[in-house]
């Protein structure tokens, strides 16, 4: 009777989280029939009778009773009754029962129809749990009911009294269905009419016998007795009799665990406190490998769902479960854990293990920890990153780190031993794991990570790809870690080595190495092929490299480097970094929790608005000269570099009255229309007040590099606005102007000259700048130089059509056509000609129309 | 008479004549409404195959009618003078302008004018009059029968160059069939062969002066000195001769003005619009390529999967499946009109003929200049 044990106990000190759970189930099941008490009570002296059945009892009585005196006991047990699925299924066959007796003393026999119709549909579930056979409370109330049936039809042919016509209709139809129904049952029918209180008796025997949750049944009952057994009781098994875990025992209560693994109903926490309690009991080490095994993948089966995640306490006993197999495994040389060991079949027995010779288990030591990564993984992605909580959980990693170079070491074990055949895939495995631990972090955080791990590492096991010796250097062990695997591993696993290698070192402020890497490496070309993790993680890299870029100063370079990510409106997408919310979404579901599954935890983020500031700032130091250069030619349009840029710097043109900025988008554009106005001054303020600067390292220097580009690029654009309005400009007022050297200044107007970008000379003997009038382009000029433009286009935009509407008969049209796009070339070149001339003769003659001109002298 | 009659609507209108009254009057409103183009009535009388204008009056620019929707359409912006060149354009057409011009007819009949209207005119700058409101205000006058109806373009912007620029159109009677079918697909212009240059018909046009004014024309100018004249001694000179100021027939310089410069860039200009919407259009054509390309692979596909299943349910000894349901599943691309396209081409035309006509006048403007600046000596 051990659920009264229970039952009296319930504020005795069983595990909380047990509790509360069974707490759950039991209000869930009492808000589920608190309708028909009565039912909860005949389930449970079901179930006792079952448990009950080792002893020799006579169940059979109890259950038979329950009709007669349904309520006498139900007083004492309504606190803790617990009701597996499967006890349910059968109350509400019971109600169902119950309410057919009912409506038979009434003669109600469309109620009874109805509810013949609910029972059929309840038995498939129940046949299944028992075997296939039908319970005998089933065939007890068909049998009767047939008999009912019978009798009510032969009365009523013989009685004038018409029947309600109802129930007319639901005699008939419940008639036809049970001869029906009833040619199946048939002999347990006969057997019910030979001798129903045998028939019943046999009954519970038979019903309990085969039921497959049975033994663990036996073990949850153990289990409360073992709680109970602190408070000076002594540990009953189930029917009265002790029950007690041997290390014999052990491997056959594995395999029953095993095999009611994937199934439904099955309560996996209740197993898991058994694994747990048989890992106390084993004695050897190939028992406690053995239950280890199991015990973390049911830990892991716990959260199968896509939405869930794994809690905190059950992922922190999986991760110390997993040390714990990693220092069995070390310290038992002869037993080791691989993939595609031959299953040891004799569970009685132990195997023998000699010394010296290696005992293969099936497993794999790697596989757990990548789902202990991905399940903290997991969990962080659904956190808010903004509380303690995350930070908590963030803790974990260190473990988690250590667990990887643990089972590092292990597999490496296993490599170096040639007998094994172990597959060097694993090893890739777990040093990429490794890997992308470490790539992302700065160099003190790897620091002190390492430094922990090799702490605990036991001293005499070392590593062959990063030996303890080399230290914990960060870069070293990046550099390591990525060319072990781009010598051994190939495909994608290269690809991202590769990649981390070459975050690691921009983040490192590496630009020259990281790029010439991210070049060498070819993998723009081939990114395409490869999945969407790989290409997030590229996409970061490709940001970080021009991040680094723009530490270094180089703005050019930063700008080209972080155009595909930034000039896209699609950041959050690109790098994983949170959902784009999309007006005209046409994503599915699926997708959508694909992407979820994908984003990154928010310590890995790249920080958007950092990123924005800086591409904006980059963009603007390149457009505002080019903008000037351009001018108010018409060919303006094309040479866009940034168009987002162009974009923002429109609609911000367009506001009819700008206040003082407030985010750093108004920053980068009232410095924009400073330094398009010449004020650098301005500028480099608006720039410097951008708060975000302070999240880079060296800050200062970084808004020092940024104040002395901004007048390097203000002298640019004020020499380009204002060089039709002078003859000449001194240097040094130039100088002055900008606040730069002059040396600067003569080396940036030389660099103009040189490319053509200006039309100019440099008087070196008055230091002075000597412009050429009448060089630049008539607007007419430049108008038709648009226009013939325009008109090329025009010509290969219909030979186009042309050929897709002639696709068959290309023939006649290629030539024509060809011809017809010679001459609109020619023409382009013509024009690019005619600027060159334009710019020989220098405003030579007095004629405003210049061509004209040249056409008549040429006559 | 009842058999003349007929003939007479029948001849197509081969002259247009214009009284001088009307030229200033149109000269006069057309210069007012600048930028926006102006429209008004003509009115006069058809005498055989020529059409006497002998009149007009200015339509006042449509004004919408309160609560319908071109009246609020941008309820926010009450100061919104965008679409007024739009709203003077379509003042031919507005109903409202009808009972003004009916109203106007018998103001006229009752002064004893011409009170039969004969069309209507519009102001233009640099020939940009092709444009979908003109061929539906004209489509709007030719569709009446027997009709005898032109329109009039007045082109302010050339006009103020020196000349007078009058010209006379009609739409083409093909032109005015597929207008009237509003049909212009590309299997519709093909099969009727109707091309860009086909859209419009000038009409000679002729400016008549009545015998008082010609006479008095001629008693304007004074007759030229009989003793030969001192040569200016500057420009200013010339100016200040009161004999030449005053006198506003008298030969002056200003036709020797060359100011190629800015009506080359307009013309310019305008031709890089007119691209910009004919590369609009084609991008339209292209993209309604694409999609009908890719709803008949659609079609096809699915015919293929019907045959196969119909194939299927044949061998089963099943009722075939409707093999034509595919015209209710799949929604085929509506072809966009060639019209604005067709208008386009037209008005290209239209700039290229005036960039055309005034080369050939400065070229012979430049090569009198050159004539004179240039030595004999040089020369041969």
């Amino acid at each position: 009777m051990s659920r009264f044990f229970h039952g009296s106990d319930s504020s005795s000190d069983s595990s909380s989280e047990e509790e509360e759970l069974y707490g759950e189930e039991a209000t869930a099941n009492k808000s589920d029939d608190s309708s028909s008490e009565e039912d909860s009570d005949a389930e449970e002296d079901d179930d006792e009778s079952s448990s009950d059945e080792e002893g020799g009892k006579s169940g059979a009585n109890r259950f038979l009773r329950e009709v007669s005196d349904e309520s006498d006991e139900s007083d004492e047990e309504k606190v803790t009754v617990v009701k597996s699925a499967k006890d349910k299924r059968f109350d509400e066959l019971e109600g169902t029962i119950r309410l057919i007796e009912n409506a038979q003393k009434i003669s109600d026999w469309n109620t009874i129809n109805e509810q013949y119709d609910k029972m059929n549909r309840q038995l498939p579930t129940l046949q299944r749990a028992l075997d296939g056979k039908a319970p005998k409370m089933f065939i007890k109330t068909i049998a009767e009911l047939e008999t009912q049936v019978t009798e009510a039809f032969e009365k009523q042919k013989v009685t004038p009294k018409k029947m309600n016509p109802i129930a007319q209709k639901g005699l008939n139809a419940l008639r036809q269905k049970i001869r029906k129904n009833n040619r199946e049952y048939h002999d347990d029918i006969e057997a019910f009419r030979k001798d129903p209180a045998e028939f019943m008796k046999e009954d519970v025997v038979e019903e309990t016998a085969p039921a497959p949750k049975k033994p663990k049944k036996k073990l949850l009952d153990n289990d409360n007795t073992l709680d109970g057994d602190d408070d000076g009781f002594t540990m009953v098994g189930a029917g009265g009799k002790a029950m007690i875990y041997t290390p014999e025992s052990i491997l056959k209560h594995l395999k029953s665990i095993v095999e009611s693994r994937g199934r439904k109903n099955t309560d996996r926490l209740e197993q898991i406190r058994i694994m747990e309690r048989l890992f106390d009991v084993a004695n050897s080490d190939y028992q406690r490998i053995r239950v280890l095994l199991t015990l973390i993948a049911t830990r892991f089966d716990l959260t199968s769902g896509t939405g869930s995640q794994m809690a905190q306490e059950q992922w922190k006993l999986a991760q110390q479960e997993i040390g714990s197999l990693l220092s069995i495994l070390e310290a038992s040389p002869e037993i080791v854990v691989i993939e595609g060991a031959e299953e040891w079949e004799d569970d009685d027995k132990q195997p023998t293990i000699t010394e010296g010779e290696i005992f293969k288990i099936p497993g794999s030591v790697v596989s757990f920890v990548e789902r202990l990564d991905d399940e903290l993984t997991r969990v962080l992605q659904h956190i808010d990153p903004h509380t303690a909580e995350y930070v908590e959980r963030l803790q974990d990693e260190g473990s988690l780190y250590t667990n990887i170079v643990r089972s590092m070491l292990y597999a490496e074990r296993l490599k170096a031993n040639p007998k094994l055949e172990a597959s060097q895939e694993n090893v890739n495995r777990v040093v990429m794991r490794r890997l992308e631990h470490v790539y992302f972090k700065p160099a003190q955080v790897v620091t002190i990570l390492e430094e922990n791990t090799w702490r605990v590492v036991p001293s005499e096991l070392d590593s062959t790809i990063t030996p303890r010796a080399q230290g914990t250097e960060v870069t070293q062990i990046v550099q390591t870690l990525a060319s072990y695997l781009f010598q051994h591993s190939d495909g994608i696993i290269r690809a991202r080595a590769m990649l981390c290698q070459i975050y690691h070192l921009a983040l490192h402020d590496q630009y020259y190495r990281s790029r010439d890497m991210m070049l060498m490496s070819h993998l723009q070309e081939t990114i395409n092929s490869f999945d969407v993790n790989t290409q997030i993680l590229f996409n970061r890299t490709l940001t970080q490299v021009g991040l680094c870029a723009f530490r270094a100063g180089l703005v050019y370079e930063c700008q080209t480097a972080l155009q595909d990510i930034c000039g896209s409106q699609r950041q959050k997408e690109l790098l994983a970094q949170g959902l784009q919310i999309q007006r005209y979404s046409q994503i599915t579901p699926e997708q959508e929790r694909l992407e979820r599954q994908r984003q990154l935890p928010f310590h890995m983020h790249i920080n958007l608005e950092l990123l924005e500031c800086v591409y904006l700032t980059c963009s603007m130091l390149l457009e505002i000269p080019t903008l000037a250069q351009a001018g108010s030619s018409p060919d303006l349009k094309k040479r866009v570099i940034s168009k987002s840029y162009r974009r923002m710097l429109e609609y911000h043109e367009r506001q009819i009255f700008t206040g003082p900025p407030e985010n750093t988008r108004d920053h980068v554009m009232q410095a924009s229309k400073a330094l398009a106005a010449g004020e650098w001054k301005k500028s480099a303020e608006f720039i410097t007040t951008i708060k975000i600067w302070d999240l880079l390292p060296g800050a200062a220097e970084i808004k020092h590099m940024l104040e002395q580009q901004i007048q390097e690029e203000g002298l640019r654009t004020y020499l380009f606005t204002y060089a039709p309005f002078y003859d000449t400009l001194s240097v040094s007022n130039l100088a002055g102007m900008f606040d730069l050297s002059e040396s600067k200044v003569t080396a940036l107007v030389s660099k103009m000259i040189h490319h053509e970008e200006l039309a100019a000379a440099l008087d070196q003997v008055n230091s002075a700048i000597i412009f050429r009038k009448g060089v630049e382009l008539s607007r007419l000029q430049s108008l038709s130089l648009t226009l013939a433009d325009k008109a090329q286009n025009l010509i290969e935009s219909n030979e186009r059509v042309l050929e897709q509407r002639t696709a068959g008969t290309n023939n006649a049209f290629e030539r024509q056509g060809g011809r017809g796009g010679r001459g609109g070339r020619g023409g382009g070149r013509g024009g690019n000609r005619g600027r060159g001339a334009f710019g020989g003769r220098g405003g030579g003659s007095g004629f405003t129309g210049g061509a004209l001109g040249n056409a008549i002298k040429a006559q | 008479m009842a058999a003349i009659a007929p003939a007479v609507a029948d001849a197509p209108i081969r002259e247009v004549q214009l009284e001088a009254l009307v030229v200033m009057r149109i000269i006069k409103h057309s210069t007012t409404a600048f930028p926006t183009p102006a429209t008004g009535c003509l009115v006069g009388m058809d005498v055989g195959a020529q059409l006497q204008i002998t009149n007009c009056f200015p339509f006042p620019a449509a004004v919408p009618e309160a609560g319908s929707a071109a009246a609020n359409n941008n309820p926010a912006d009450p100061y919104h003078h965008a679409d007024q060149a739009a709203l003077a354009l379509a003042a031919p057409r507005a109903k409202s302008n009808a009972s003004y011009a009916a109203e106007m007819l018998k103001f006229l009949k009752e002064v004893n004018v011409d009170a039969q209207g004969v069309g209507w005119y519009m102001s233009c700058s640099m020939g940009n009059f092709v444009s979908q409101a003109f061929v539906e205000n004209q489509a709007f006058y030719q569709r009446a029968t027997d009709e005898r109806t032109v329109a009039l373009v007045f082109d302010v912007g050339r006009s103020s160059q020196g000349s007078v620029h009058v010209k006379a159109y009609r739409l083409s009677a093909s032109f005015m069939a597929a207008l009237k079918e509003n049909k212009f697909s590309a299997e519709s212009i093909q099969k009727s062969n109707l091309r860009y240059q086909d859209i419009l018909l000038e009409i000679p046009l002729r400016i008549h002066n009545s015998h008082l004014l010609t006479t008095l024309l001629h008693t304007l100018p004074t007759p030229p000195p009989k003793a030969p004249l001192d040569f200016p001694a500057a420009l200013s000179e010339l100016h200040a001769n009161p004999a030449l100021a005053a006198n506003p027939l008298a030969p002056n310089l200003d036709a020797l003005d060359l100011s190629i410069d800015p009506f080359l860039e307009k013309s310019t200009d305008l031709m890089l619009e007119s691209i910009e919407a004919h590369i609009t259009e084609q991008n339209n054509a292209s993209y309604y390529q694409r999609s009908l390309a890719r709803e008949q692979a659609k079609i096809k596909t699915w015919q293929e999967k019907r045959k196969g299943e119909n194939a299927l349910r044949a061998q089963q000894k099943l009722a075939p499946l409707a093999e034509d349901e595919w015209q209710k599943l799949f929604k085929l691309p509506v072809e966009p009109s060639r019209l604005e396209a067709m208008l386009v081409g037209r008005q290209v035309e239209q700039y290229a003929r005036q960039v055309d006509g005034f080369n050939a006048v400065v070229t012979g403007k430049m090569f009198g200049v050159r004539g004179n600046l240039v030595l004999e000596r040089e020369l041969a």
